[in-house]
């Protein structure tokens, strides 16, 4: 109409003359908003990259073969190992210190005892190597994964793929308790539907047995278009991903770059950015009326009192990354060096994550949750491979980017969260819609902290396949 | 007409009068408490191990001499040559930290040219000694002027070092202040320094219980100089000697004849400081900056707010987990002088960390950076040395007593350019009421002492002769 008008304008009398163009930027305005809003939608860019050193070759094409890899140790490996466990200096801790003041020394010392006489690598070693690992290179560097099918597939079921991502200070291998869990579910009596999986744990370039990248800006922008590269060269079109920690942010990104390719996200972390003057109000009042706020009960059990657990536990626990953001090459050189001391640093963590109450014990309450040979498994990961450091870069090339850890934008895939009580920092399911659009669950898990899938793999396996069921039904 | 009336009126004028004098009163009062100068008052411990014995203290005061053995040297090599170094990103000079082809340099110096049996020698050139305080021995540095002019007494000048450092920091600027003449400078005053360590520092023995803090070093040293015998001293410091000094002013004003620092450091923040922050630049005058403030301070989200937060990841871990960062770093020796000398290059200058060798060496010598090293090596210091910060820390910032009293002892402040943050004395005389010299340097930076000792002498001498006068 509006065009016609202005065709016909020049024959118009002077109303017109106002009209037309009103007209005209009121369409125009509605064009831009439209187009703005579709720019709300749009999925974050995908960009690329390359971490390989020196120059890259831009002739000829990369390597896109999947190498079977298998984990070995020598005899000299463990006697260095062992050299620099005799050799520890240690330093007495105050009078009753407990865990307050960081690793208690002497349970540290009880545990290296372990280490060097009754911990066996060689032993670990072929536990880790019971799931198949492959490698492969993309982006110019190597990539570690494990990729674990189920064995049986009961008859008409499918199966699905589900993409685990790891954090820090674990690796790949917190998952093995929960792989039999979800490739095979009927032998452990968790027949919760018709769901089984197909696992795939990589690990982030810069840990574990995932080559370092050589380039600095590499981010957890850059992990998920490579994760997304790796699931497509294994020839997955559409899957699952599940995340904690690093993994959360890692699974979330994906999500938000190719939201075609993930069936559901399913988390048992999430990272929102808790700003602007009308959450501050939400809080505030939230101690009092909750509901006002659309806090449930449980909600407000696990944020209130709001400075304490928010403010003063964060600031108590957030040295390290602090530290690694800024200076990560200096704070892993000793670690890089000394095995006690990337024992004290890794294995603290997962004390006073798994619970906050740990630090009052001499011992960390550490054996009370996992056995030693589980913990210093993960330790002796990131000791053979040298990868202390490179993990804690990831600490530096993500926040200097975004030090609000913001999602460049929300995420409309169907969305599972499992929030454990124990865990660092507890976000309702209100905050969480900030970013997640779609939530189709999200559940209140009774027990566990941060390193879920180490701690609880029932209770995390359970709240994947009720989640993924209910997906598959949509 | 009651109203009027005489007997009324001067019933009312009573009454006004009597209010007045307590509205009086009450302003006089107010107004002259905030003057009243409250005192820090002493802290008593007692830091042994296990249950403080009923026999009296010892309190003999031993000679020391720094020792070492042909084990600790092979140890030490063993550990050197073992090392495990991890690439840097590719041009990533030393913004991710020390840059370990750096590193590799210096470890290579260590093995093969440091000479730690030479060392040894150097720092025992000064007379060393420990004693028992509060439980725990205390070590110092104690050097007396060789000559004297008639008529003459050497003024007692108490030196405390902060972290990463020790009492070698002042191991170029003693024979400055002890000597003057001989080096080209007015002995109009002379010292006799003496510079202890912090307990949990070097030599001295670590506190085995909690809570040893700022103030208790304080009172340490304050028994120290009294057991030497001296009833009026100096005092300097920077670092944690800045604070442990402050809190000495605070517990002894009567003994301390002047407090010199080369770090300021403002804890409490009040609003005319954040309107200082915002307007400063526009108006400085209007908040008593001058133009060399300005320059150091601003842009101030850069210059204060981004380059702390930059340079407190060491800080803030180490107030919240010493044990657990400590560790490694007690275990490797290249591990504990990455963590070191990275200070020596960021709070030398700003600018070193765009340098491929962090700029380390243009201000300082190897063999002094790895002295000092060695010193948090042999002595397995470096988590006592961390405890301190949460010690200090862990009941808040700005909450403390000793934060909340003012200094009326005669301060006087060298304000080096490249110290890790600038204060203006506009914001120091909040706290210091009795500023009697506040001097911009022209260059240096935190380690003040090590890298600029005739500078920082200077500056001690002209503070101390103003407050001679006075």
């Amino acid at each position: 109409n509006t065009i016609l008008c202005f065709l016909r304008s020049f024959e118009c009398s002077q109303k017109n003359a106002v009209l037309v163009p009103v007209a005209a930027l009121g369409v125009g305005g509605m064009l831009v908003y439209w187009l703005r809003s579709r720019h709300k939608i749009e999925t974050m860019e995908m960009g690329n990259g390359w971490w390989g050193s020196g120059e890259r070759r831009l002739k000829g094409k990369e390597d896109e073969s999947i190498r079977p890899f298998k984990i070995v140790t020598s005899d000299k490996e463990i006697e260095d190992l062992h050299r620099r466990l005799d050799q520890a200096r240690y330093t007495p801790h105050v009078e009753g210190a407990a865990f307050h003041y960081g690793f208690n020394s002497s349970y540290l010392q009880k545990v290296v005892a372990y280490w060097r006489n009754q911990f066996d690598w060689h032993k670990q070693v072929e536990v880790l190597n019971k799931y198949p690992h492959f490698h492969t290179t993309i982006e110019g560097i190597d990539i570690h994964f494990i990729h674990v099918k189920p064995s049986y597939v009961p008859h008409g079921r499918a199966v699905q793929p589900l993409l685990m991502v790891h954090g820090w200070p674990g690796s790949f291998y917190e998952f093995y308790k929960i792989i039999p869990l979800l490739t095979e579910p009927a032998r452990h009596n968790l027949n919760e539907g018709d769901v089984v999986f197909e696992v795939i744990c990589p690990s982030i370039p810069g840990y574990g047995f995932s080559e370092a990248p050589h380039q600095p800006g590499f981010d957890s922008v850059a992990t998920a278009r490579i994760f997304h590269k790796l699931m497509n060269r294994l020839g997955f079109k559409e899957y699952y991903l599940q995340g904690g920690d690093w993994g959360s942010r890692v699974t979330t990104n994906m999500a938000q770059m190719l939201p075609q390719s993930v069936r559901g996200l399913h988390l048992n972390v999430v990272f929102v950015n808790k700003q602007g003057f009308g959450r501050l109000i939400s809080i505030m009042l939230g101690a009092y009326v909750p509901w006002l706020v659309g806090l449930s009960r449980e909600d407000a059990r696990r944020i209130y009192p709001f400075m304490q657990k928010n403010v003063y536990d964060i600031l108590r626990e957030s040295g390290y990354l602090h530290l690694q953001a800024t200076k990560p090459d200096t704070a892993g050189c000793g670690l890089n060096d000394s095995p006690v001391g990337l024992a004290a640093y890794i294995l603290e963590k997962f004390s006073t994550w798994t619970d906050k109450s740990f630090l009052n014990k001499d011992d960390g309450g550490l054996e009370s949750k996992y056995s030693l040979d589980e913990l210093l498994t993960n330790v002796m990961i990131y000791w053979v491979t040298s990868s202390i450091v490179s993990s804690m870069r990831y600490y530096k090339e993500n926040f200097s980017k975004d030090p609000n850890l913001n999602a460049h934008s929300s995420v409309h895939v169907p969305t599972g969260i499992a929030a454990f009580p124990q865990e660092i920092l507890h976000t309702p399911r209100t905050w969480a819609k900030d970013v997640y659009k779609n939530i189709i669950t999200y559940t209140y898990m009774p027990r566990g902290g941060h390193f879920a899938a180490f701690e609880e793999p029932k209770l995390l396996a359970q709240d994947i396949m009720q989640f993924v069921r209910k997906v598959e039904q949509l | 007409n009651r109203l009027g009336s005489p007997e009324f009126s001067s019933l009312a004028g009573i009454m006004l009068l009597e209010v007045f004098l307590v509205l009086g009163t009450v302003i006089i009062y107010f107004l002259f408490s905030k003057k009243k100068e409250e005192t820090l008052p002493f802290k008593e411990g007692w830091w042994g191990k296990g249950q403080k014995p009923d026999t009296e203290e010892d309190t003999t005061i031993r000679p020391f001499k720094v020792e070492t053995t042909e084990e600790e040297l092979s140890d030490l090599f063993r550990r050197l040559d073992q090392a495990r170094f991890t690439e840097p990103l590719e041009n990533s000079c030393f913004h991710y930290g020390i840059n370990s082809v750096y590193l590799k340099k210096v470890v290579s110096y260590w093995k093969n040219q440091f000479n730690w049996k030479k060392q040894v020698e150097i720092l025992n050139k000064y007379p060393q000694f420990k004693t028992k305080i509060q439980g725990i021995d205390i070590h110092f540095v104690h050097v007396k002027p060789p000559r004297l002019p008639e008529g003459q007494s050497a003024k007692p000048l108490l030196m405390v070092h902060g972290w990463p450092g020790s009492f070698y920091e002042f191991y170029k600027i003693i024979p400055l202040l002890t000597d003057p003449a001989s080096h080209g400078l007015s002995d109009e005053h002379i010292f006799e320094v003496i510079c202890p360590s912090i307990p949990g520092y070097g030599f001295s023995e670590a506190p085995h219980k909690k809570d040893f803090d700022s103030v208790s070093a304080a009172s340490v040293f304050y028994e120290l100089m009294l057991r030497l015998g001296f009833s009026e001293f100096y005092a300097q410091g920077g670092d944690w000697g800045w604070l442990i000094c402050t809190n000495l002013a605070q517990i002894a004003p009567n003994h301390m004849r002047g407090l010199h620092l080369n770090l300021v450091s403002v804890t409490k923040v009040g609003f005319s400081q954040v309107l200082s922050v915002l307007l400063g630049r526009c108006f400085p005058g209007l908040f008593g900056f001058q133009e060399e403030d300005v320059r150091r301070m601003f842009p101030f989200l850069e210059k204060g707010f981004y380059r702390i937060l930059m340079e407190s990841g060491y800080f803030h871990i180490q107030a919240t987990k010493p044990d657990t960062v400590g560790c490694g770093l007690n275990d490797s020796p290249v591990g504990l002088a990455a963590y070191i000398l990275e200070k020596f290059s960021s709070w030398a200058d700003v600018e070193f960390q765009n340098l491929e060798d962090g700029g380390v060496e243009r201000k300082f010598n190897l063999d002094d950076l790895l002295t000092n090293v060695m010193i948090y090596w042999v002595s397995g210091c470096i988590v006592s040395s961390m405890r301190f910060y949460k010690e200090n820390l862990k009941k808040g910032i700005g909450t403390q007593k000793h934060e909340k009293l003012t200094v009326q002892v005669p301060t006087g402040i060298a304000s080096f350019p490249n110290e890790i943050m600038h204060t203006p004395q506009a914001w120091a005389q909040k706290k210091y009421t009795n500023i009697v010299s506040f001097n911009f340097m022209p260059r240096g930076g935190h380690f003040a002492a090590l890298e600029e000792p005739e500078l920082l002498a200077k500056d001690i001498l002209q503070f101390v002769g103003k407050v001679e006068k006075e």
